[in-house]
């Protein structure tokens, strides 16, 4: 809806205007025009708390009972390769996409893991899980937004449908940091919240409070802001937000409301759909990485259960739709689509019918951007413990991440204090889905 | 007699004849030795100069003598001297090396610290979880007794092989001959390649009993004034139990604590940056670890002022002299005044109220307001809502009325200023029925013995001691024993019901054990002594008891600092709650006398309180001066301090007299009241409130993100504070007054200070803008002034 003013102009005309005119960006125009569409975006899936991908990507039919659990094998559409009989419509997309069985680290904790799956770096001493945000590394969006820059007015890193704690830019500072979208794209009333200024405010009020705010705030003036990093963060941040609010682009872009109903019933009426919908929704208007945190995947009761009703079919719909939707919109080739936890789950079923945490041996898939699909890399020993030849780790999917949407993983990060830092930590691309 | 003085002196100004080696001789008692070569001489402009990292070095007899990274080692007995080049000077400097035979190599001496040093048991590579590729090592080092069971006898003994020393996985693996996920950590052209050669071929022993324990270590300097840009070697010696000492500068691991000020090497040479301040280097060696304090003092010229400071200022002014960093002048009353209701009671004073301030005559106006503050009762909601964060009220473990109840009892001991070690000691021996001791929550949002240890350490004592639960902490003192001692006055806990009553009562203790110590670990308090039995009575009676006695070396600290942070914007140990012997704080002796000033004045919050908002430090302006914009460490400046979510939308509330709703709380109530955190209102959630999941002080957001810039450049809630009818803005459209007169009355609610006659014209003018309604001008003012970095911000 796009209420006329009395005046008969268009609000969003009048901030459109505005968004030209007066607000500069902080990427020159030039960077801006030079980039293409044939850069490739991420769409990061991060199945927060753990996906048990012994009961999904890598089965053990053979395994005891102990191990295997209740799910059975089923076929996809590339030969040879069979995922859970609970994934049928993801089935139907395995040539689009490839997964690497023998992924692993070596850590299980929640936090940590976390960390080191979305930035490609374990953290240090002087971690601390429970600070939002905690990176000590940038995450992958991050690392897109500050190597890339924005791709026109949209920001080029956005969260959804809620800040995760580890999906911060760390040293690459404000300007990297992601997009919130801190409310759930499955709400029947979804917006972004503020991200316009209330309706009575006209497009020339805006104009007339951000020039006012500008000549009066002394401390902007003055030395304040550049010598206390706090003040100075806000003072970037509220250039951005002013770029934001102006870009026509923005607000379309988020505007989930101009998909068709149909196309939304296949995604699945649920938060990872819808956030798998937004997330194509965005890339599609320029946005270069989406991360999206899916939580519920801690299954450490009733795990198979929780799967069965809840997780994977959302997950199937979801994941399905987002990959054949891509393809019909030629997007696929270059959106990056990776999805993982921050670990998988002990193959050995607890007490309570459920999986702990497990780094030691887990599956990631990805598709998309450049990423040969029907492929499964690698394999795991016969419980699915660990992978029983050629490992990969955070670091080998960083360095893959890396070089598929366009950044050296050899190159360097230059951090505040002037010292150079590698973007990756010694991994190396893994050239089997290349 | 003057011709020779004065020759010396063009000497020296030359910098000729000024090199010397630190120490002139080297006396090493047989082969197998080292010892770092400092090297010393005096700049162009007689400034002393460590030359030690640029140093040309040469032996003259190599098969007596080699030089290793700058240091030198000995090969076999005999005398020999180095040649060491610098500065466009030579001096040659003597190396004996007797005959004592080298010790044989062991394990738990020899190479476990060489372990830690290459970094092979570290937490990203063997020292993991699961190890790496099938080797397992302890992280850190921590269990010898494992690590050396996992060289000399897993994978089939392939590791070390005596017949072949050579040969071996461990060598040939680490020197890079066979491939290496770590790749070539120890060459074959290093010394401590030999070492461990020697190691295997003379028998893989495990340990040498004959040889002295390693006591502590300590670093040569342990402080220094250096300059900027300028690198200083460190030496790092072992103070063994009988009283020895021996360097191992090369067998240690170093960090240095803000890389913004200076950077070390792995072989203990620190390159100061370009930011005056004093920097921090760790060394650890095993479970050992010191520090070295570098002064690095701004150059250019520097007026230190004369100042009749008090005994808080005294350090500060001291360590800012020596740093020549100068400071802000003292600034004004309105500062002072806005500063002081933040802080002091979280609210902004009324436009009447600041008048009444501005206009107050009297010389001792400042500490009259600060008198006053501390009797409102928003003093003690403040401070709940911050102890309410630390001891985590928490309405979803607790329940409604308990954690009411709970939020409650911490906000009467604020408001009848508790002393502080009353507060703790009533918290951690909390007994009996939750109805009458409503701090016994604390309990139920934190029920294992070793979590509640750990929580009351960190709150209470500053310290964090998870990391020993696994292994001995590896940045400070604590070992697996301590946490153990610690966690065993909190085991024996019961809660009971009685009906609706719920009870808790102190059980028996049990000593502490651990797969690691074989032994029973009987309660004691870190730092002290294990006792040989288990001590009898309620644990947590005792504990409290220990912390809170005034002899205590770190709860007065603790609660101090907190404090001080508060204040100050930062602790003088930063974090506040991540004291340790290798994060000093930046001013010892301030701290020092900070926690005897409480512990003289039987821990009396408002009284040290009282202290500090009088003290310079806190009165210095937020003003920027040349020479101070890089200092965020020695208080040359007030910092601008984000604020308390709570805070600041009370501030927006009171600044627009439109009060905030809360659903199902009283009309009125301001967000610094609220006692559950969970409360639903989206400016504080997106502002960083935390969700008290845990007793850390870093769960509380402060760095500003997108969404909150946003919510408060376009939330319509804040739109409807600005634009509501009964508002301060929309009165004021209205009032009669004159603009300019208005204008003074907004910048008194927003920022509590009259503007300048430049500001109050542009304010003015702004508000003749024909496009928008006088009201609407009214409001984009307000909005204007309420998204400041001023207003936002503390300063």
């Amino acid at each position: 809806m796009d209420r006329k003013l009395c005046d008969g102009q268009s609000r969003r005309d009048l901030i459109r205007l505005g968004a030209a005119g007066l607000f500069g960006f902080q990427w020159p125009l030039a960077r801006l025009l030079a980039a293409k569409n044939s850069e490739c975006n991420l769409i990061f899936l991060f199945l927060h708390g753990g996906m048990s991908t012994i009961d999904t990507f890598d089965l053990k039919p053979d395994a005891p009972a102990e191990y295997r659990g209740e799910f059975k094998p089923a076929a996809t559409n590339v030969p040879g390769i069979q995922i859970s009989e609970h994934l049928p419509i993801l089935a139907r997309q395995m040539d689009q996409f490839s997964l690497i069985r023998s992924f692993r680290h070596h850590n299980s904790d929640h936090g940590p893991a976390d960390h080191y799956m979305v930035t490609g770096y374990f953290p240090q001493a002087g971690f601390n899980g429970g600070i939002i945000p905690n990176n000590q590394r940038p995450c992958f969006g991050s690392m897109v937004a500050g190597k890339l820059g924005p791709r026109g007015a949209v920001p080029p890193f956005v969260c959804l449908p809620k800040m995760h704690a580890s999906f911060g830019s760390a040293f690459l500072g404000p300007a990297n940091s992601p997009f919130i979208v801190d409310a759930d794209p499955n709400a029947p009333l979804f917006e972004v919240p503020d991200l316009e200024p209330p309706m009575e405010i006209r497009a020339d009020r805006l104009e007339n409070r951000k020039s006012l705010m500008g000549k009066i705030d002394r401390f902007r003036k003055r030395g304040e802001v550049r010598a206390n990093p706090a003040a100075g963060g806000v003072a970037a941040y509220q250039d951005k937000a002013f770029e934001l609010m102006t870009s026509l682009a923005t607000r379309a872009a988020f505007n989930l409301s101009a998909e068709k109903d149909s196309l939304r019933d296949e995604y699945g009426r649920n938060t990872l759909g819808q956030s798998c919908l937004l997330a194509r929704r965005l890339v599609e208007k320029g946005v270069r990485c989406v991360m999206v945190d899916h939580s519920n995947w801690d299954t450490h009761d009733k795990n198979f259960q929780t799967l069965k009703r809840e997780l994977l079919p959302a997950f199937d719909k979801g994941v399905a739709a987002l990959f054949r939707d891509l393809k019909a919109r030629g997007l696929l080739d270059n959106t990056l689509v990776v999805m993982t936890g921050e670990f998988g789950r002990t193959p050995k079923i607890n007490a309570n019918a459920g999986r702990d945490h497990w780094g030691p041996g887990f599956t990631v898939a990805l598709g998309g951007g450049g990423i040969k699909g029907g492929i499964a890399l690698g394999k795991t020993d016969a419980k699915g413990e660990r992978p029983a030849a050629d490992p990969y780790g955070p670091e080998d999917l960083a360095a893959t991440i890396c070089h598929c949407v366009g950044i050296n993983p050899n190159d360097e990060w230059i951090m505040p204090d002037g010292r150079p830092t590698m973007i990756v930590n010694q991994g190396r691309k893994i050239e089997e889905l290349l | 007699m003057l011709t020779i003085l004065t020759a010396s002196m063009m000497f020296l100004a030359d910098g000729q004849e000024s090199l010397r080696a630190v120490p002139p001789s080297f006396d090493l008692s047989g082969p197998g030795q080292y010892a770092t070569v400092r090297v010393e001489g005096l700049s162009a402009q007689g400034n002393p100069v460590d030359f030690s990292s640029e140093a040309a070095i040469e032996v003259e007899n190599p098969g007596i003598a080699m030089i290793f990274q700058g240091r030198v080692y000995s090969l076999a007995a005999g005398n020999t001297a180095l040649r060491i080049r610098a500065n466009n000077q030579e001096i040659k400097v003597p190396v004996r090396v007797g005959a004592v035979a080298p010790p044989v190599p062991a394990f738990e001496q020899d190479i476990l610290p060489l372990l830690s040093r290459h970094h092979c048991n570290s937490s990203g590579c063997h020292g993991k979880a699961e190890g790496q590729n099938g080797f397992k090592l302890s992280v850190f080092g921590s269990d010898p007794e494992a690590d050396y069971e996992s060289l000399a006898f897993e994978a089939r003994g392939r590791r070390i092989l005596q017949t072949g020393s050579g040969d071996s996985l461990m060598v040939k693996k680490m020197s890079g001959r066979m491939a290496h996920g770590g790749g070539s950590r120890i060459p074959s052209s290093h010394p401590d390649y030999q070492t461990v050669l020697r190691w295997i071929s003379s028998g893989a022993k495990q340990s040498d009993p004959s040889r002295p324990a390693v006591g502590s270590i300590r670093i040569d300097p342990p402080q220094a004034t250096v300059g900027s840009g300028t690198t200083r070697k460190l030496q790092v010696f072992a103070r063994n139990a009988n009283g020895t000492e021996k360097e191992i500068t090369a067998h240690c691991r170093f960090y240095s604590n803000q890389e913004s000020l200076a950077l070390v090497d792995q072989h203990g040479t620190v390159t100061m940056g370009n930011l005056p301040g004093e920097a921090v280097v760790v060394a650890t060696y095993i479970d050992k670890t010191a520090v070295f304090r570098a002064e690095i003092p701004r150059q250019g010229s520097f007026q230190p002022g004369t100042a009749n400071a008090g005994w808080i200022d005294l350090p500060i002014y001291q360590k800012l002299a020596r740093l020549k960093i100068p400071k802000s002048p003292r600034c004004s009353d309105e500062d002072f005044l806005r500063r002081a209701y933040l802080d002091l009671i979280g609210q902004l004073p009324t436009p009447e109220e600041a008048r009444r301030f501005i206009n107050n005559k009297s010389a001792n106006k400042r500490a009259q307001l600060a008198d006053e503050l501390l009797e409102r009762p928003e003093y003690a909601d403040l401070w709940a809502l911050i102890w309410s964060d630390l001891l985590r009220v928490d309405r979803q473990a607790l329940g409604m009325k308990n954690a009411y109840a709970y939020y409650r009892w911490i906000q009467r001991a604020f408001a009848s200023n508790k002393p502080l070690d009353e507060f703790a000691r009533e918290l951690i021996s909390a007994q009996g029925s939750l109805a009458n001791n409503p701090q016994a929550a604390l309990f139920k949002v934190v029920s294992k013995p070793g979590e509640i240890s750990s929580t009351a350490s960190q709150v209470f004592l500053g310290r964090r001691i998870t990391c020993a639960e696994c292994h001995h902490h590896p940045f400070d003192r604590w070992s697996q024993s301590d946490y153990l001692g610690m966690q065993s006055f909190f085991t024996g806990l019961q809660w009971k019901s009685q009906g609706k009553v719920e009870m808790l009562s102190s059980g028996a203790t049990t000593p502490g054990s651990s797969a690691r110590i074989k032994r029973q670990v009987f309660a004691y308090a870190l730092g002290e002594a294990m006792p040989d039995k288990q001590p009898q009575g309620d644990g947590r009676a005792l504990v409290a008891q220990w912390m809170t006695k005034p002899t205590n070396p770190f709860f007065a600290q603790a609660m101090a600092n907190r404090i001080w942070a508060h204040f100050l914007g930062r602790g003088l140990v930063d974090p506040v709650d991540d004291m340790r012997d290798t994060n000093p704080p930046t001013h010892g002796t301030l701290l020092d006398d900070l926690a005897k000033y409480l512990i003289t004045n039987r821990f009396d919050q408002k009284a040290l309180i009282r202290a500090l908002v009088l003290s310079d430090a806190y009165q210095r302006s937020s003003a920027v001066l040349p020479g101070n914009e890089g200092d965020e460490w020695n208080y040359s400046r007030y910092p601008l301090k984000p604020i308390m979510a709570e805070v600041l939308l009370d501030a927006i509330s009171s600044a627009t007299e439109v009060p905030e709703i809360f659903p199902g709380m009283p009309y009125g109530t301001r967000a610094t009241q609220l006692w559950d955190s969970r409360q639903g209102n989206y400016f504080l959630k997106v502002h960083g409130r935390p969700a008290r999941v845990s007793s850390c002080s870093c769960e509380r957001l402060k760095e500003g993100n997108i969404a909150s810039v946003l919510h408060e450049l376009n939330s319509p809630g804040l739109q409807r504070k600005l634009s509501h009818a009964n508002g301060r803005v929309a009165r004021l459209a209205q009032s009669p007054a004159t603009a300019p007169e208005k204008v003074d009355e907004l910048y008194l609610a927003f920022l509590s200070r009259i503007p300048s006659p430049e500001e109050r014209e542009t304010a003015v003018k702004s508000l003749d803008n024909s496009k928008g309604s006088a009201k609407e001008n009214w409001e984009d003012l307000a909005w204007s002034l309420m998204n400041s970095v001023e207003f936002l911000f503390n300063h």
